[in-house]
């Protein structure tokens, strides 16, 4: 029901209306926008990582080798300045474990951990000016380049999992998130947070594998899991790190969005109007013609007022 | 005898050196001084911004909400140009000023928005582009349409004032202006592809929001209708700045200049609530209208402040009654702004428990650029020829000029015939 409303939108937006934002309600688009929009798939090698909230025991060692690895400074505001203890994903923090405790005390309780979900059509990359974010062909690892970046902060704006972070302090601000750690990758190793997890509850591979191991887990146990599916599969255009998870996805940060992700979701036919400016261009050139024609009325009449008044005629 | 608007004349018998003007002026110091310190200490310890309203109202109101006011050029130039609406040439001079300075301050206050400014310089570099971002679009589209074609178009009055005042000057400017007049239609042209583009694409930068968007805003439609609220918004500024002006210093009007920006005011205003409530009935998100939260209340704020709107542009026009228009274009600037204001802030989802209000010294910033806005606009119709007038009136400040000289010549201490700073 919700998905035949948002196609039949579509549908509309890619029509007259497209043509209407700029102004001239008399030019229309071909309809049919949709059938030519590729859908982004996650590259073959991409790297992945598996969170289980039902193995996770929330004793944050990632957080801590996220912090060593990266070279982070521990954020102490919880602790009163005595140890790492961050409220939430911060310019310290590029990774954390949260609690998500319900209120009725016999109802399940689960710890999560956040990080940036390295999208398969990532929000912040299609929004981003000049490709500060930009999303790795091969591993499909999304990061950030300060030599790009003029920190607008368009991605904290459209994250769907409010993952990038900026630095509020000092004059060359950074934006800050995780970026899977690439060095570690390089040089052979994992990233920091599945090397350390002791009871494995996040763990790393490619996406393809980590897939596999997740909708085996499923299977072998159905009902243990929300709703018997990963998160990530298809979510939001699909994730590079997946979830299970025994409670509700959307009480641990997980947004229920469907299987679009953002850009292709809203952006469709602001893609369709810019592509190759033909849009703008006719319009302008259809704008000069007619301008044109009636400047040079204009240009009659101000030269009829000028005989008449004797003044000077005004631009 | 109905009074015509025949061409434009400087407010000529009044001071330029007078207190509301220092005060805007100090209020500009104090955003300038402010803006250092941000400069050099970063955006937390000036503003209310943080990680989940990373946007404050630097670029939600200032950029995405003001520059709605600023696009009188943009309607008022379509109509008259295209739709040969030829009475609307002219407000085109006080349109143009208005866009331009709206939008200067709208840019000054993006670069003091942006973290790392110095990066701005990719802007000139096409092959770094992200062709699919709005904000690229945004980025570019702005600077070019306020620097170009807005720009020169602002030049002609100014051409004048040297063509008058400073006769050793008369042959260059007569040199400016024959290449201006040739390439008038191609700049005229580009100054309404240009907004049409970043207005829809400031409503596109939105869309990225996603559900994060309040539904009742949310919609693929969201560039149209912000653009389209754009055209309105800039009509009833224009519209309203005028007779704001005649009344203070009390120069006459053409109620059919008027009742004509009153009757495209009102065109906009209807279709585009129409649009909008088309809108969400089609896609059934008209439900959340009907929820008892403060969304459907901002919602019906809007929609109150624009009909009410509606019904007073329509009514004041078939009445020919100037307060009654002055009113009626107060509150659509307070509908439109609203509406454009809304999904950006008020209708954001951020995180649940997250609170953002502008801290004092971002307050001061914004307002103090607003302020050297409106201290430019004061100065550039007391100098040069804006704001529409009766020939009439022309002749008068001939004639003051001419009996300013005399008394000049004769020993008289008396100011300049010319606009000066004093009394």
């Amino acid at each position: 029901m919700d998905i035949t409303r948002r196609k039949a939108l579509q549908k509309l937006s890619t029509g007259t209306a497209s043509a209407a934002a700029v102004g001239l309600t008399t030019i229309a688009l071909p309809g049919e926008a949709h059938a030519s929009d590729e859908v982004k798939v996650a590259p073959k090698n991409a790297v992945s990582m598996l969170y289980d909230t039902t193995r996770c025991v929330g004793c944050k060692s990632c957080v801590a080798a996220c912090a060593e690895a990266n070279q982070l400074k521990p954020d102490t505001s919880l602790s009163g300045g005595l140890h790492q203890a961050p409220p939430d994903l911060n310019a310290f923090t590029k990774n954390i474990i949260k609690l998500y405790k319900p209120a009725a005390t016999n109802s399940a309780y689960s710890y999560v951990k956040q990080q940036c979900m390295h999208c398969v059509d990532p929000t912040c990359v299609a929004g981003c000016s000049f490709f500060a974010l930009t999303k790795n062909q091969d591993t499909g690892i999304v990061s950030w380049n300060g030599s790009k970046c003029m920190g607008c902060r368009y991605c904290e704006i459209s994250c769907p999992f409010h993952v990038p972070k900026f630095e509020w302090m000092g004059m060359n601000p950074k934006v800050v998130k995780c970026e899977f750690c690439q060095e570690r990758l390089a040089a052979g190793k994992q990233p920091a947070c599945t090397n350390v997890c002791p009871t494995h509850a996040v763990i790393f591979g490619t996406r393809e594998q980590l897939l596999a191991e997740a909708k085996k887990r499923v299977a072998e146990h159905p009902g243990k899991y929300y709703q018997d599916r990963v998160y990530g599969d298809s979510d939001a255009g699909g994730t590079q790190v997946l979830y299970l998870s025994h409670v509700p996805f959307e009480k641990i940060g997980l947004p229920e969005m469907g299987n679009e992700s953002v850009p292709s979701k809203y952006m469709k036919w602001q893609r369709k109007l810019y592509s190759y400016l033909v849009v703008p261009t006719v319009l302008y050139v259809t704008m000069v013609g007619v301008i044109r024609g009636n400047w040079k009325e204009h240009k009659h009449h101000m030269e009829e007022e000028q005989k008449k008044t004797g003044l000077r005629p005004q631009l | 005898m109905i009074d015509r608007w025949e061409r434009a004349v400087p407010v000529f018998n009044v001071p330029i050196w007078t207190k509301p003007f220092k005060a805007l002026l100090g209020l500009g110091t104090v955003a300038v001084i402010i803006t250092l310190y941000r400069e050099v200490a970063g955006l937390g310890p000036v503003s209310g911004m943080n990680d989940a309203y990373a946007w404050g109202i630097w670029k939600t109101f200032n950029v995405m909400t003001l520059t709605g006011l600023g696009s009188g050029a943009f309607a008022i130039g379509i109509s008259a140009w295209l739709f040969k609406k030829s009475k609307l040439h002219s407000v085109m001079r006080i349109a143009l000023l208005t866009s331009f300075l709206a939008y200067l301050s709208g840019l000054i206050l993006i670069g003091i928005d942006v973290g790392r400014p110095w990066n701005i310089i990719w802007l000139f570099t096409p092959w770094n582009w992200n062709p699919h971002s709005p904000l690229l679009e945004v980025m570019f589209c702005m600077p070019a349409y306020a620097m170009l074609p807005l720009f020169l178009e602002n030049v002609p009055p100014v051409l004048e004032y040297f063509h008058r005042y400073k006769p050793e000057t008369r042959q260059f400017v007569e040199k400016c202006e024959r290449i201006m007049v040739k390439f008038y239609p191609f700049i005229v042209a580009l100054a309404y592809i240009l907004p049409a583009m970043h207005q829809s694409s400031l409503g596109a930068l939105m869309l990225l929001g996603g559900d994060r968007v309040h539904g009742l805003w949310q919609s693929p439609f969201l560039p149209l209708l912000y653009v389209w609220a754009a055209a309105f918004l800039g009509v009833c500024c224009v519209a309203g700045t005028l007779l704001f002006c005649s009344l203070m210093w009390k120069r006459p009007y053409d109620m059919d200049v008027l009742v004509e920006l009153n009757r495209l005011g009102a065109w906009l205003i209807g279709t585009w609530s129409l649009f909008r409530l088309l809108d969400l009935i089609i896609s059934g998100r008209i439900k959340l209208a009907f929820a008892l939260d403060i969304y459907a209340g901002l919602f019906w704020m809007e929609m109150a402040f624009l009909l009410v709107a509606l019904y007073m542009l329509i009514d004041s026009a078939k009445m020919r009654d100037a307060r009654l228009m002055f009113h009626a274009h107060v509150l659509v600037g307070v509908g439109g702004l609203l509406y454009r204001f809304n999904p950006t802030t008020l209708a954001f989802q951020a995180k649940p428990g997250a609170f953002y209000f502008p801290s004092a010294l971002e307050l001061l910033i914004s307002l103090g650029f607003v302020a050297l806005a409106i201290a430019g606009f004061s100065l550039a119709v007391k100098l040069l020829a804006i704001l529409p007038a009766p020939n009439a009136l022309w002749f008068q400040m001939e004639a003051r000029e001419e009996s300013m000289n005399k008394l000049h010549q004769r020993g008289v201490p008396v100011n300049d015939a010319a606009p000066s700073f004093t009394d």
